[in-house]
């Protein structure tokens, strides 16, 4: 079964498409990673998914269940653009309102629960306007996680937090997943991150779903290189365009991609009189994949 | 880790009783509800007292009313006023009432927590009553909270206190159910303009005074139709509810009401249903 399926999903705002027939399968139990520039239609998509938009056409099915299903709704935790509570309440009671319109009844267990999760145990009787970002966030994701959501879905949580506060969040999406078995759909701009999270990616372009894959398979598709640096660059990178397909200088180093074995290379330019100062073998990462990927798709 | 999945369909009772119980939370933690009992009760008590307040040479002022229920309602239907005496009445609650639902309800939007409302609630129905129903308790706890503070007021400016008690009481009362009404009304209003925040607020009062039933009692005249015929809307009902009122009175009121509360509702869920939420 899968938590989330969307065929041919439109939305339009003044005739221009922000989400463009897009098709979407985000497996259960999956840690699906978002990745799309600003305004390519990520946050349009979970509005629709959460009902906050009404589509102009397509199917959205939660776990085999119309999105419009008040069974599957109820299972939803949504945290977008914002946590939204409210600014003069506590933490608690902003918490306490969610398990109210959840019909939580063991509700303080419930809250202790989930602000243990997300960290914030000692700070529910904080107003959530003192909270600072990173604290918003965590609360956005406590009231996400109230009631035992199958599935959970985030809009740059991420975004605007610390080394520190984006670790404490990899723990807890890492943690909810494991633990309680909840789909997470989340969006992010920070690919770095969510390649350590993520079990399956969508890269949306201007609406359209431009590819899916597992985390296998971009580990697949990720391109191997080696990186060098050498006495004389110039020389080696011209030595090694001719015997290699793709040779490029980037940040001060030649890069060697498809090419597995530095030990290969050395030998290469040792051959040719080029003492090598410096090789390991890289693999191109999420965000570089992604930045090819679109330039790619620009050039089309 | 993949766990079996149940999916129970809450029924609507379930549902309502989720949503409405946030919405009464919301309003007994927070100070809204609480100011807006406190200005109304001082407006009837201030207005009755400045009533009797002597002029700036010392000679009395002709008093607003003749009786001190007149605070609460008219001594018959006036559909059109006169005097401002006609118009200040327990009538004022729904122009109050109309403020309070609207800063109510569009904090709903501005803190976004409408968002966790719509995810978790599918069906846009369930908003639309529920808000209705909190907005209906908080005017008719503004009717009390109105009728305790125009009395008070008006027995220390030493208003007459003679009344047919039972016409009292059925005019409290049609007055309180005419809150349903009004409350749908504005949540209908508020769901239009959710989005502007200030619009919300300003139609909120507009349509709190009563000032079109000047524009369905021309069109009543000139049909030559008895002037009755204003009762089928909520401002010509909750007029009609005075101190001549009967069993009748009030049998009107809540068909008046409940019948523009379905109307509003239903109207409200559609635009919910057909329209971006948020």
């Amino acid at each position: 079964m899968n938590a989330i399926e969307i065929r041919n999903l439109s939305k339009s705002f003044r005739g221009m498409y922000a989400v463009d027939h897009l098709n979407m399968t985000v497996p259960q139990g999956a840690i699906y990673g978002f990745i799309g520039e600003n305004g390519s239609g990520k946050s349009t998509t979970m509005k629709l998914i959460c009902g906050h938009l009404v589509r102009d056409e397509g199917e959205v099915t939660l776990f085999d269940r119309e999105h419009t299903d008040p069974g599957v709704r109820v299972r939803v935790g949504a945290l977008i653009e914002n946590a939204g509570c409210f600014p003069n309440s506590s933490v608690y009671q902003n918490l306490r309102m969610q398990t109210i319109n959840l019909g939580i009844e063991n509700y303080d267990e419930e809250i202790r629960r989930v602000l243990e999760i997300v960290r914030m145990e000692d700070n529910a009787d904080l107003k959530f306007k003192s909270c600072s970002l990173g604290m918003k966030q965590r609360i956005g994701i406590a009231m996400a996680l109230l009631g035992d959501p199958a599935l959970l879905i985030l809009d740059e949580p991420i975004n605007g937090l610390d080394t520190d506060g984006m670790r404490i969040m990899r723990e807890i999406l890492l943690d909810i997943t494991e633990k309680y078995g909840c789909t997470v759909l989340i969006s992010s701009h920070i690919l770095g991150e969510l390649e350590k999270i993520a079990t399956h990616y969508g890269i949306i372009r201007r609406g359209k779903m431009v590819m899916e894959l597992s985390a296998e398979e971009m580990d697949s598709r990720a391109q191997v290189f080696v990186s060098l640096k050498t006495g004389d660059m110039k020389s080696a990178l011209s030595a090694l365009s001719e015997k290699y397909g793709t040779v490029r200088e980037e940040d001060g180093y030649i890069r060697v991609y498809d090419v597995a074995d530095p030990a290969e290379i050395t030998a290469f330019l040792m051959e040719r009189g080029q003492a090598v100062r410096e090789i390991r073998k890289n693999k191109i990462g999420l965000e570089e994949y992604y930045i090819e990927l679109m330039s790619k798709k620009e050039e089309e | 880790m993949n766990r079996e999945l149940k999916f129970e369909s809450p029924s609507l009772a379930e549902r309502i009783r989720g949503m409405l119980g946030v919405d009464f939370y919301r309003l007994f933690h927070t100070p809204l509800f609480y100011i807006f009992l406190a200005i109304a009760a001082i407006i009837p008590a201030m207005v009755s007292a400045m009533t009797m307040m002597s002029g700036p040479d010392g000679t009395p002022t002709e008093p607003l009313y003749s009786n001190v229920w007149q605070i609460i309602a008219a001594t018959e239907p006036l559909y059109v006023i006169r005097t401002i005496a006609d118009y200040a009445n327990m009538n004022m609650v729904f122009i109050f009432g109309g403020i309070m639902v609207s800063i109510f309800i569009g904090h709903d939007y501005k803190s976004g927590y409408v968002k966790q409302l719509f995810t978790t609630h599918a069906k846009k129905e369930d908003y639309m009553i529920s808000k209705t129903i909190v907005s209906a308790f908080s005017m008719a706890s503004m009717c009390i909270s109105y009728l305790i503070g125009g009395t008070v007021g008006g027995m220390l400016s030493g208003y007459e206190t003679s009344v047919n008690a039972g016409s009292l009481i059925l005019a409290i009362l049609g007055k309180m159910i005419m809150s349903l009404g009004w409350a749908s009304l504005y949540t209908f209003l508020n769901v239009i303009f959710r989005r502007y925040f200030g619009l919300s607020i300003a139609s909120s009062f507009f349509f709190g005074t009563g000032i079109l039933i000047i524009g369905a009692a021309a069109i009543v005249e000139g049909l030559s139709l008895p002037a009755s015929f204003l009762n089928i809307f909520l401002y010509g009902s909750s007029v009609n509810a005075c101190l001549t009122s009967n069993i009748g009175t009030l049998v009107i009121c809540l068909l008046v009401s409940l019948a523009w509360t379905l109307i509003y509702n239903a109207l409200g869920s559609y635009i919910l249903y057909k329209s971006d939420v948020y």
